[in-house]
């Protein structure tokens, strides 16, 4: 009973503080991309300034069906990363943040624009791209672990999963430029000044409508961060270190490779994916099946 | 003697068959509505009584001496032989003509060499998976039949190049569920062999229904892919007589008891090549492929309750079998590789029909791979992918068929705003495509299931990369479609046609057991499939706190739903689509450089480049030819696991 109610909190506590850590990340964000481009840069607090004003702009709409998609999109969102902090099924978790893809995408083809329909497209190239390796990381980490469940991954004795999964795990931080919205910058919505094809996804939302995915796009990063926590299971000082030093490695990454497009994306990730990620499980299988772990 | 059991089967079978004959001398449309409803309420009355009595007895029941029943199942044979013999020489196509003609040579040897004596009783088996069967079958089979007597109105009047033979198109379809029974209850191989060549025929002949060029060569294609099983199905008879003549291993419950596997590994290939070929796994996708040139009902029937699931069930009914050798692993190969090629397929596909004959492909891949495996886990996860794809595969096929008489087209390009333009068939469509890949509905939860399936079986971390890539690739190309769907939404209804009530009601009524099929998968797994696999469930997917989050998505869902539904429209101002700073009028057209207002055009990816047909098509059926060519090798070498 105690540990229901210790996954209870783990959620609430997740529902309500990642906002704000989310928020300030992405505060921290704009201000270090900005010193690395020679600008002054925004407050860190701007991205909060930013969603009160949306949040209070003249509600319009291309199409008025976007409104419950991105509900939908941030609803699910939100409940992936409950279900991930508190410690329920990975697959599950997986399975509910595809979901949640699923209607940002969909309102993103409703709005009904060109913008938005290449954004659309693209939104769900990206998808597409870190499907497998999400998948190999509930496989991997079971495969480690003996458990599905993110609570016994994480309170697990012996050395953390990221010994044993290495590759998942480099596979994992490379999906995350593209997770995080840093690269490709023709798939990405980050706060670079773009054209509109960049916009693309979130092109034709305004006011509440793109204050929910903003919010909801707090909430995703604090998910990814979580997940590579995750692999530092029993060691959660260290996890969150390094946590944050690949945050802020993606931030160096998105300055250093400023013009990838798509294309190089899905190619360079899924080899990626396919030489560190499957080579690392089939090591792992066979280890196993050999009773070596 | 006569038990309710033995009577509702024999119900099951000889329904249809009177069904049949009535419909070959009704001309007029409302004597045929009364005996296709009639027979459709009967057969579903019968299918919902037998798997009510028989649920988890396991039993099997048997008739009184019946002594021409074999002597009639070999007229039957002869006769399919000599129709497809007499068709091959009508349209000169000789390599279908070879291949009736061996078959036919190995039925005359199996019966005159008195190698196969069966005795003179009819056994019938009642698992929880041919209960399963019979209500896929049965009610989904009968519930496309009430579908096809509007839709081949429409046709009728659509195609008036083609000769209306609709009396015959019933007909056919009643002769294929009745042989579909057949399969699902026998419990000897020789019968299941003598119903399996009739759904060889019946599927020939609906396949070349509308007699054009096109639709001859694709039934001729797939008729000789399949006459190629019914060979190697013969053989594996003929070496299971052969084997072990004291054992009676045609008898199915001896066959599965039998103790030594590795003396009839090779007719165990030869059955998982008859099973491939039914199931229309590479090489052997492009009969299925080829079959959407047929009516619509006719697709909907082999994809979702007839044929293909001919196949895999034959597969999931041996998988204990194939978990004791590496005939199963190779098998698992050929399912889990079409799995990843045919979804890539998939996205270079625009019509409709098209996608979703390589998404019923790559799903039975899923389910062929698990029964290769074959561990309790694996045929859990086989038997709900096949209740799953069954009922959302069906629903879609029934959706495509009608939209296509009411917009004129089956691409899906031109599915804009469907939504808006035809509001229930569109909301089925996506509630059948949420069936097939979202979650909490029923395939995901399947795919789930095989995912922890792969997990504990032997060399499942390879099965499991190829399930992560190949469900990336089915993200792709069914979002795209959903997304198609409430594009353009500016536009207006359509009044063109109204929707037969015969079509309306079908798709309804599948749409709905989707959604309650999916709510259900716990129950079903826990009552019905999990004591026919012997899966101890309880852990993983169906531990108690996972089932309850799945409920509550579903539930989330269904309050966002009847939020979009109530008050969508409530407050904001609806606004012209951004372009970019352009002109646009309220329609959403932009001001061209001539001063004329144009629409936008902008279509979906398919990366034909990458994953097209000319690409990908011939380097899989290779690879996948390689691959049950190694399986005949290990089970020739008779390699246990």
């Amino acid at each position: 009973m105690n540990q229901i109610i210790l996954m209870i909190i783990g959620a609430v506590v997740f529902l309500i503080a990642a906002p704000f850590l989310g928020g300030v990340l992405s505060g921290i964000d704009r201000k270090f991309t900005a010193k690395m481009q020679s600008r002054r840069g925004p407050p860190i607090l701007q991205p909060f300034y930013d969603v009160a004003k949306l949040w209070h702009k003249e509600k319009v709409f291309a199409n008025p069906v976007e409104k419950i998609f991105t509900i939908s999109y941030l609803v699910f969102i939100a409940l992936s990363g409950a279900l991930l902090f508190g410690g329920f099924n990975i697959l599950l978790i997986v399975f509910c943040l595809a979901l949640a893809h699923t209607f940002i995408i969909l309102a993103a083809y409703a709005a009904n624009a060109p913008y938005s329909h290449v954004g659309a497209e693209r939104e769900l190239l990206s998808v597409m791209v870190a499907e497998p390796i999400l998948i190999l990381i509930g496989a991997g980490l079971f495969m480690v672990t003996g458990t599905f469940m993110v609570s016994e991954t994480f309170f697990a004795s012996g050395l953390p999963a990221v010994c044993y999964l290495p590759g998942v795990f480099v596979a994992l931080i490379a999906v995350l430029t593209l997770k995080l919205r840093k690269s490709p910058f023709d798939i990405s919505t980050s706060h670079h000044a773009h054209q509109e094809l960049v916009k693309g996804v979130t092109a034709s939302f305004a006011g509440k409508t793109l204050a929910k995915v903003e919010i909801a796009h707090w909430y995703e990063t604090v998910i990814f961060l979580g997940l590579i926590v995750l692999f530092f299971g029993g060691y959660p000082v260290l996890g969150i270190i390094v946590a944050l030093a690949a945050f802020f490695l993606e931030i160096v990454i998105d300055n250093v490779f400023p013009r990838v497009t798509w294309q190089m994306t899905v190619k360079s990730l899924w080899l990626i994916t396919l030489i560190l990620g499957v080579i690392n499980i089939i090591v792992i299988g066979i280890l196993s099946a050999g009773g070596m772990l | 003697m006569y038990t309710p059991e033995l009577l509702t089967i024999f119900l099951l079978l000889l329904v249809p068959l009177a069904a049949a004959v009535l419909l070959a001398v009704c001309r007029p449309h409302i004597l045929r509505s009364i005996v296709v409803t009639a027979a459709a309420v009967v057969l579903i009355g019968a299918s919902i009584f037998l798997a009510v009595t028989a649920w988890g007895t396991g039993i099997s029941v048997t008739t009184a001496s019946i002594p021409w029943i074999w002597t009639l199942l070999f007229i039957v044979e002869l006769i399919i032989a000599a129709i497809i013999v007499g068709l091959s020489i009508k349209y000169k196509k000789p390599l279908a003509l070879i291949l009736a003609l061996i078959q036919a040579g190995l039925l005359i040897f199996l019966e005159v060499s008195g190698i196969a004596s069966a005795g003179s009783e009819i056994t019938f088996t009642l698992n929880n998976l041919s209960l399963i069967m019979v209500l896929i079958i049965g009610i989904i089979g009968s519930l496309i039949c009430v579908y096809a007597l509007g839709y081949m109105k429409d046709y009728a009047a659509h195609n008036t190049n083609i000769k209306d033979r609709r009396c015959y198109f019933f007909v056919i379809l009643f002769l294929f569920l009745s042989a579909m029974f057949g399969i699902v209850l026998s419990a000897n191989l020789l019968m299941i062999l003598a119903f399996w060549e009739v759904t060889t025929l019946c599927s020939f002949l609906l396949i070349g229904y509308s007699r054009t060029n096109e639709a001859v060569t694709n039934s001729f294609r797939a008729v000789w892919m399949n006459l190629i099983g019914g060979i190697a199905f013969t053989g594996a008879l003929i070496y299971l007589a052969l084997a072990d003549p004291a054992a009676d291993l045609l008898f199915l419950p001896n066959l599965l008891s039998y103790g030594n596997v590795a003396a009839i590994t090779i007719p165990l290939a030869l059955l998982a090549l008859a099973g491939l070929t039914k199931a229309a796994q590479l090489p052997f996708s492009t009969w299925l492929t080829g079959a959407m040139v047929a009516p619509t009902p006719v697709s909907a029937l082999l994809h979702s309750s007839t044929m293909v699931k001919a196949g895999v069930f034959l597969l999931i009914i041996l998988a204990p079998l194939f978990h004791q050798t590496w005939v199963g692993i190779a098998l698992a190969f050929v399912g889990a590789f079409t799995f990843l090629a045919t979804s890539a397929l998939a996205i270079a596909q625009s019509n409709a029909k098209r996608v979703l004959a390589y998404s019923t492909i790559a799903n039975l891949g899923l389910i062929v791979a698990c029964a290769g495996i074959g561990t309790p886990e694996a045929i859990t996860a086989a038997i709900l992918l096949t209740i799953f794809h069954a009922v959302a595969k069906c629903l879609l096929f029934l959706c495509v068929g009608a939209v296509e008489h009411k917009i004129g087209s089956r691409d899906i390009e031109d599915m804009d705003a469907l939504l808006v333009r035809q509001p229930l068939l569109a909301t089925m469509m996506v509630v059948g495509i949420a069936g097939m890949y979202l979650a909490p509905f029923g395939m995901l939860i399947a795919k789930w299931a095989t995912v922890e399936a792969f997990l504990s079986a032997p060399l499942g971390f390879i099965f499991i990369a190829v399930l992560a890539f190949g469900s990336a690739l089915t993200v792709f190309y069914w979002t795209k479609w959903l997304g198609k769907l409430f594009m353009r939404m500016a536009k207006p209804k359509e009044e063109r046609q109204r929707l037969n009530f015969s079509e309306g009601f079908s798709v309804s009524v599948i749409g709905i057991l989707t959604i309650i099929a999916s709510a259900g998968f716990p129950l079903i797994t826990k009552y019905v499939i999990a004591p026919f696999s012997g899966e101890a469930i309880g852990s993983g997917l169906f531990a108690i706190d996972t089932i309850a989050l799945c409920g509550l998505m579903l539930i989330i869902l269904l309050l966002l739903l009847a939020a979009a539904a109530a008050g969508v429209k409530s407050d904001g101002r609806i606004v012209p689509p951004y372009l970019n700073g352009r002109t646009v009028n309220s329609e959403g057209m932009f001001l061209g450089s001539l001063g004329v207002y144009k629409e936008p055009k902008t279509s979906n990816y398919y990366l034909d480049e990458y994953v097209g047909e000319k690409k990908l098509l011939k380097p899989s059926q290779i690879i996948a030819l390689i691959i049950i060519i190694s399986m005949f090798v290990l089970g020739i070498l008779g390699v246990l696991l």
